[in-house]
């Protein structure tokens, strides 16, 4: 019984346009690094490149003065720093994900969108690992938090979930990495071969690894990919329960939860679907991809984000019924705080984005829109990025003792810094666009009709005349 | 809290070379020993550089590799100061070895007793004198501020006239000539105008000086006067006496306009005294206040009634009258003229009614205290009614002060100023003060000295006062100079210099001296000349004077001073001379000139830990604000914040309008001392100067001011934004009746939980085991152990800007909440927030046994001691926050940026200005940016005394004794609220506070298991004002 037989009383679709060939993708994905770069294409590389050199001048000098060039204060010791930490590490998530389980899942309509969301995460987890390692008070002691043998016999602290986190995103970023050269090694043995110029050839040469497409290469090849997409599926889970971990084992009220791993991870993949469906629908529009990110797939995303943002939602009011139910009355103060206090303005956006936005999804009419695709995606970043505001802000300045109460005021370097940052991501992606494959040429072609090797043969009645000629159709494991 | 080994690098292989340092150290090697060797291992930690075997390539290039990538971080380190040995040893100064002097220090006309703590030769800290009176080893804040006074980098470093600088003979010869030509008349031109003094050198020198100059006039002027006490006196007892309150013994206190625990004269006195009477239990004081504006006085009342100022005296005639129908009172002369007096309007009846039984209750156990701003008829009368109740001699006791001759500050400065205007002052000698800035607005004082054609300002900085003279001369400060004093109770002690003069000070005997000619100018020798005394042999008088400067009293006290008695026909007489003004209101607003807590007349405004301190009651930084009640800003439209005009007349003054709770209605309150002008870099343009709205003929209240706002808001900073407890079981109180039923209310409320522990618990039944206990119910709210805190602890100042960003750094923050009557009032409401109540918190970090600021720390930068203590390792600190952010207590502070590169004297100082690092404690890190810092209980002193006390007995060592050791804000404290000590000393003091009923555990129920433990407040309401 083949995976691929698809399953028309659920009304699925193609997942690349019809007369799409070998040829025709090769060309498509590969000519993108080859043709000189749009005007557009400049345009964005510029002025994301400006945004990288405002936030080297914003750690240059938050690096000169201290901490306090941010708007931290006593009660509010982490603010903007940590929020856009654990935004972006969130949004990393949604690459390894879709690259990852969805393989492991046998979802095909991934192949369009996987590379895509696996260079997301690695950028998104660079801009991340950025933020603890600016934020502290004294960076050129930074490495005190790695363990290294040194003459005082001190060895960082175990117990502290911070330390935890160091290890969690740096093996999440090491193993991303590895997974997404893995993948990218066929494609660019492609364009070694595409080459024009020697400069071209050594370069992708080289970072092609010797690939000849032998068959021991494929084997060894999918084995080593199945392989780290198993050991990537529990990452996906481990890095934001650890980074949850930094609040939920604190004593402080809105922290001390145990939602709060579930509750991380599902805003994780929430705010991942849609950065990738945000930088998705530029690149497609930009780089004519219409054809192989088709609607079906904006389809099946904007669905796992309204799963998501469901899941979300529900976590939202949980929270606010364990507040309640704990009788604790900190606890309960906090909730209330969030929603009337100083802060309820962020709160509201928060709901607002996150929960209320995506619930246009249950109108297939809506979820097929493209504009408004791009708009929800930009809400749900948006509210992703409050989420971690509220969940830090607002807990810390209003905990135990009402005398401390305090108010957070960010400065211009902080805005500086977290536009620098995304800057960062933008001239990163660019730079992808432009010189690496964005869409596996590969594993796009193993969708292709003509990689099934009974193309063309008549095996089964139901496949009567239909998928010949035509391309494969999204799947289930059910298929029969 | 971890329990790990330190990492160990595999020892030498038994061929490989050995590394030696003597032949000591190379026998013990070679020998076969293993004790011997243990020894050496630990006495060179020889392996950690050992690398000739055990390390293979790999493990070395790991290593390496990782060290080299990491160790590039280092490249942006401060840069290293060399200090400097001493080349040759001075005599008497041993290296790193702590010194006290005793000496005094003048607060208000009381002699403080203190004893300074001197770091070769630096004196850094100051405590009071155990052995005064005055003191009995505590301070107020601002003796504990003095030092940074001393200190202060902008004072004038050299003589000037005209801003120019000059050398002090040319000062002193431009002296000398304008005093030949004032000798040919006998200083008929010449006028001196001093700060009220209670030195007897002082007020002999003066007599010196109008001896040499018969026609010459003093004058006595300070802008927080306490001539109303005098005058007061002299109207009752027809003779200069002030009283001294001994308030342990009084069961009753009825404060009149009087902020007897903060601003007036013999703060500590009568903290001390009042603590003492606060004890819970049968023998517990009551305390009733009138006044208009919230002090720290009216917090700490059991019954606290909001009156506009001038409304005082009616009310204690009513109070009088009461006493005399209802409780046979004899009040002489005086009884007639109050039998029928009125209560102001709105004063409830209780207030008369209650309060005359209670005090009628307590004869000889009561005392009526009457505040310096209330004037001499109100003063008289409670002496009358003192005297009548039996409270003279008992609670209240009347002792001379050293100088008899003082005459009303605002009619002295008005004649100076009338004199000045009419240019009959030739020449003006000004000691000390400041009176272009403080003199009352309607005098234009400043105006009037630019035309007085020679005048000289002693002064410590070159301020509003010197920059309008003719010559300025920098003025001494009390820790620089020699002097003496007089405490109220009578106590005379000398003041000892603890540095030379950093700036060529003079003190205001020394220019006396020039004045009077005296044969020798220097301070020591005209101390010693005063109380040398007539055909004492010298050597006695060598032993006396050495006994006085080593314990710091000089003459005791007198035992029982004779009791003076009322003249009740004038004191009667004056009464009735009193004119009933118009009522107040909206169109007639009363203002209050207030002595601010913190830069009392303004002579502290350029010391930054003052400003940085926030106010007692209002929590603001580095400002002042009219307080207006709020029904008052109600009914005028004011909101925090707003800046409002004040006209009088035609003088007005613009300031920030603040809606204080308790204010009385239609009665604004204005402090004085502040808006500054050349204070220095702290001090100038800071608040507002209220003193233009002053008048001479009225320094403390006047009505008649009209209220306008401007539009125009401004920006305060506060240190607490937040003043309701929201229900929570912060600073936990009840009045005496409910802890006598239940006395363990306290620990009701936050119960420690039964949880079993996560890790191993330490244990610390061995070796010491430190603890704290802060009673709340003594506690006052003074701020002293705040600036005591920082003065030890080298803490940064960040400035009004960081305040207000919430990153201000005190270790130590006294937390004020307002407890309204109504239990559900909002903000808004202005009926449940017009006359609350208030609870002080003191909060530094409690040391939770299981703190949650270790666990969390990624490095261990903070971690838990042996004997308790959660220690920062500031070298290991990197500064996550993350500590911070999971203290349930919120006190630990972080230093954002390099506050003492970035603080309050920058940009003109790129560094830690020299005098100022001359005051830093040496004990005490200076903390960099980017580290985290808390409360250590003074770690400091802990490790200082277990030195001390492991070398005593002859080397043989014991345990640190009960009450030997003391923290700093501890030791500070007038109330005594603060007690530290070792709780596995089952007999100290704390291990018994420890158990008191009365205990609790702040933020218990989260397990943190504080060794800090508060004791629940009392309040002793009379039940009659109840209900």
């Amino acid at each position: 019984m083949s995976f691929d037989a698809p399953i028309k009383a659920i009304g699925e679709k193609d997942l690349v346009a019809p007369k799409s060939t070998f040829k025709s993708i090769t060309e498509a994905v590969s000519r993108v690094t080859e043709n000189p770069a749009p005007k557009g294409w400049w345009i964005a590389f510029l002025t994301a490149f400006s945004f990288t050199g405002v936030l080297l001048g914003s750690i240059g000098y938050l690096f000169w003065r201290g901490v306090g060039v941010w708007g931290n204060n006593s009660p509010v010791a982490w603010a903007w720093d940590i929020t856009n930490f654990v935004w972006w590490v969130g949004i990393g998530h949604a690459g390894t994900l879709i690259s990852a389980v969805l393989f492991l899942f046998r979802q095909k309509w991934r192949t369009s969108i996987n590379r895509f969301a696996e260079a997301m995460t690695i950028f998104a987890v660079i801009c991340a690992l950025i933020f603890p390692g600016i934020h502290v008070g004294r960076i050129w002691h930074a490495y005190y938090l790695a363990p290294i043998p040194n003459q005082m016999g001190i060895w960082p602290n175990f117990k502290s979930p911070l330390l935890w986190d160091v290890f969690a995103v740096s093996t999440y970023f090491t193993v991303s990495l590895l997974f997404w050269f893995v993948g990218l090694v066929p494609d660019l043995a492609t364009l070694r071969d595409r080459a024009k110029n020697s400069l071209r050839r050594m370069v992708y040469g080289f970072l092609a690894l010797g690939w000849r497409g032998s068959n021991r290469h494929w084997q060894n090849y999918e084995r080593a990919y199945m392989i780290l997409a198993a050991l990537s599926t529990p990452l996906v889970l481990s890095v934001h329960s650890v980074v949850s971990f930094d609040f939920a084992t604190s004593v402080e009220p809105g922290w001390h939860t145990t939602i709060f791993p579930p509750y991380f991870v599902a805003g994780a993949v929430f705010s991942g679907f849609a950065m990738v469906m945000t930088l998705l629908l530029i690149a497609r529009s930009v780089f004519k991809l219409t054809d192989l990110v088709t609607m079906t797939h904006v389809e099946l995303m904007n669905k796992i984000m309204l799963a998501t943002g469901s899941l979300v939602g529900y976590a939202y009011a949980m929270e606010f019924f364990v507040a309640w139910y704990s009788g604790n009355e900190y606890e309960r103060y906090v909730f209330i705080n969030r929603a009337t206090g100083p802060y309820a303005w962020a709160y509201w956006i928060m709901i607002t984005c996150n929960v209320i936005s995506p619930q246009l999804f249950w109108s297939k009419r809506l979820r097929t829109n493209i504009p408004l695709s791009f708009v929800v995606s930009i809400f749900i970043n948006i509210g992703m990025w409050f989420e971690r505001f509220v969940i830090i802000v607002t807990s810390l300045h209003r905990d135990f003792i009402p005398s401390s109460w305090g108010y957070f005021h960010p400065t211009l370097i902080d805005i500086t810094t977290y536009m620098g940052s995304l800057g960062l991501f933008f001239t990163l992606f660019l730079l992808f666009l432009r010189w690496v494959p964005m869409i596996a040429i590969a594993e796009l072609k193993s969708i292709l009709p003509e990689a099934d090797p009974h193309f063309g043969e008549h095996h089964d009645e139901a496949h009567e005349g239909d998928s010949h000629g035509e391309p494969a159709l999204a799947t289930s494991a059910e298929g029969h | 809290m971890t329990h790990r080994k330190p990492y160990e690098f595999e020892g030498p292989a038994p061929d490989a070379a050995v590394y030696w340092t003597s032949l000591d150290d190379f026998t013990l090697q070679q020998s076969s020993d293993p004790a011997a060797r243990d020894h050496l291992a630990e006495e060179i930690p020889r392996t950690a550089l050992d690398f000739s075997d055990g390390v293979s390539r790999r493990g070395f290039m790991t290593l390496m590799g990782a060290a080299v990538a990491l160790a590039t971080l280092e490249g942006c380190r401060r840069p290293v100061d060399k200090i400097m040995p001493y080349a040759r040893m001075p005599e008497d100064v041993a290296v790193n070895v702590t010194s006290y002097y005793a000496t005094v220090i003048d607060r208000r006309g009381e002699s403080l007793g203190l004893l300074v703590e001197s770091h070769e030769g630096r004196p850094t800290k100051i405590e009071g004198n155990p052995d005064h009176s005055a003191s009995h080893g505590k301070t107020d804040l601002l003796a504990q501020a003095a030092v940074l006074d001393l200190y202060d980098p902008d004072r004038a470093r050299q003589p000037s006239t005209r801003g120019e600088d000059k050398r002090y003979a040319d000062a002193e010869a431009a002296l000398q000539t304008v005093l030949q030509a004032q000798a040919a008349n006998g200083g008929g031109g010449l006028r001196v105008l001093a700060q009220p003094t209670n030195s007897p050198t002082f007020v002999r020198l003066r007599q010196a000086v109008l001896r040499r100059f018969p026609n010459a006039r003093f004058h006595t002027w300070s802008a927080a006067s306490t001539s109303n006490d005098r005058e007061g006196a002299k109207l009752a007892f027809g003779q200069v006496v002030l009283p001294v309150l001994s308030l342990e013994r009084a069961r009753v206190i009825v404060s009149l306009d009087s902020d007897f625990l903060q601003t007036e004269t013999g703060a500590v006195r009568n903290t001390r005294g009042f603590a003492m009477g606060r004890r819970p239990g049968e023998e517990m004081s009551r305390l009733y206040v009138v006044e208009p504006s919230y002090t720290i006085t009216g917090a700490n009342a059991d019954h606290r009634l909001r009156l506009a100022a001038r409304e005082v005296e009616l009310y204690l005639q009513a109070l009088a009258g009461q006493l005399v129908r209802a409780h046979s009172l004899d009040l002489g002369e005086i009884s007639a003229a109050v039998r029928n007096a009125q209560a102001p309007q709105g004063v409830p009846a209780k207030w008369v009614e209650a309060v005359a039984s209670d005090l009628a209750a307590h004869r000889g156990g009561s005392a009526l205290v009457v505040g310096s701003r209330q004037p001499a008829t109100v003063h008289a009368l409670a002496h009358a009614i003192n005297q009548a109740l039996g409270n003279a001699g008992q609670t209240v006791r009347y002792i001379a002060p050293a100088d008899r001759d003082e005459v009303d500050h605002g009619t002295d400065i008005a004649a100076l100023a009338e004199a000045m205007g009419a240019g009959q002052v030739q020449a003006l000698v000004i000691l000390g003060g400041n009176p272009v800035y403080d003199a009352p607005g309607d005098l234009a004082f400043g105006e009037k000295l630019g035309r007085v054609p020679a005048s000289f300002v002693l002064s410590s900085h070159r301020d509003e006062t010197a920059e309008r003279a003719t010559w300025h001369i920098p003025r001494a400060h009390e820790l620089e100079a020699w002097g003496d004093g007089q405490s109220l109770d009578g106590t005379v002690s000398i003041q000892q210099p603890l540095i030379q003069p950093l700036f060529q000070g003079r003190s205001e005997i020394e220019i006396l001296a020039l004045l009077a000619d005296a044969p020798s100018p220097r301070g020591h020798d005209l101390v010693q000349e005063t109380h040398r005394g007539a055909g004492v042999p010298a050597v006695i008088f060598n032993r006396a004077w050495r006994r006085a400067l080593n314990r710091g009293v000089h003459v005791e006290a007198p035992n029982n001073p004779a009791l003076p008695s009322i003249q009740g026909g004038a004191v009667a007489q004056r009464m009735a001379q009193r004119q009933a003004g118009s009522p107040i209101g909206r169109s007639n607003l009363e203002v209050n000139f207030l002595v601010d807590a913190k830069v009392l007349d303004g002579r502290h405004a350029n010391n930054a830990w003052l400003q940085e301190l926030p106010d007692p009651v209002t929590k603001i930084t580095w400002d002042n604000a009219a307080y207006v009640s709020p029904a008052t800003a109600e009914a005028l439209s004011i909101g925090n914040g707003d800046m409002i005009r004040l006209t009088k007349g035609s003088r007005s003054v613009e300031l920030v309008a603040w809606i204080l709770p308790g204010q009385a209605d239609w009665s604004i309150g204005l402090s004085l001392g502040w808006g500054r002008t050349k204070a220095g870099r702290v001090g100038n343009r800071k608040g507002f100067d209220v003193t233009p709205l002053r008048s001479a003929g009225a320094l403390w209240f006047t009505d008649g001011v009209a209220l306008t706002k401007t539009g125009a808001t401004y920006p305060l900073s506060q240190t607490q934004d937040h003043f309701r407890m929201e229900g929570r079981p912060m600073a936990v109180e009840a009045t005496l009746a409910e802890f006598s039923e239940t006395p363990n209310f306290a620990a009701r409320r936050s119960p420690t939980p039964r949880t079993l522990p996560l890790w191993r618990e330490v244990d610390y039944s061995t070796g010491y085991r430190w603890g704290m206990t802060i009673d709340l119910a003594t506690c006052t709210g003074c701020n002293t152990c705040v600036v005591a805190c920082q003065s030890e602890n080298n803490i940064p100042v960040v400035g009004k800007e960081q305040v207000s960003r919430g990153r201000e750094m005190h270790w130590l923050r006294i937390d004020r909440y307002f407890v309204s009557p109504k239990s559900h009032g909002s903000d808004r409401d202005v009926e449940a927030t017009s006359d609350p109540a208030v609870a002080f918190q003191p909060l530094a970090c409690v040391q939770c046994e299981e703190a949650p600021c270790e666990n969390v720390c990624p490095v261990n930068a903070t971690v838990h001691s042996p004997e308790g203590l959660n220690d920062m390792s500031y070298n290991r600190c990197i500064g996550t926050r993350y500590c911070a952010n999971n203290c349930p207590y919120k006190v630990r502070r972080f230093n954002y940026l390099n506050w003492h590169n970035d603080g309050v004297y920058q940009p003109e100082d790129a560094d830690v200005p020299e005098t100022v690092r001359m005051q830093m404690n040496p004990n005490v890190t200076v903390r960099f940016r980017g580290v985290m810092e808390k409360c250590t209980y003074c770690v400091q002193r802990i490790q200082g005394r277990k030195i001390e006390a492991r070398r005593a007995d002859n080397g043989r060592g014991r345990h640190i004794r009960d009450g030997e050791l003391m923290t700093a804000c501890q030791q500070a404290c007038p109330a005594d609220a603060i007690v530290f000590g070792d709780l596995n000393d089952r007999e100290s003091r704390i291990a018994h506070l420890h158990r008191d009923d009365r205990r609790y555990a702040l933020l218990g129920e989260i397990g943190t298991q504080p060794r800090t433990l508060y004791l629940a407040k009392i309040r002793n309401p009379n039940p009659e004002m109840l209900g």
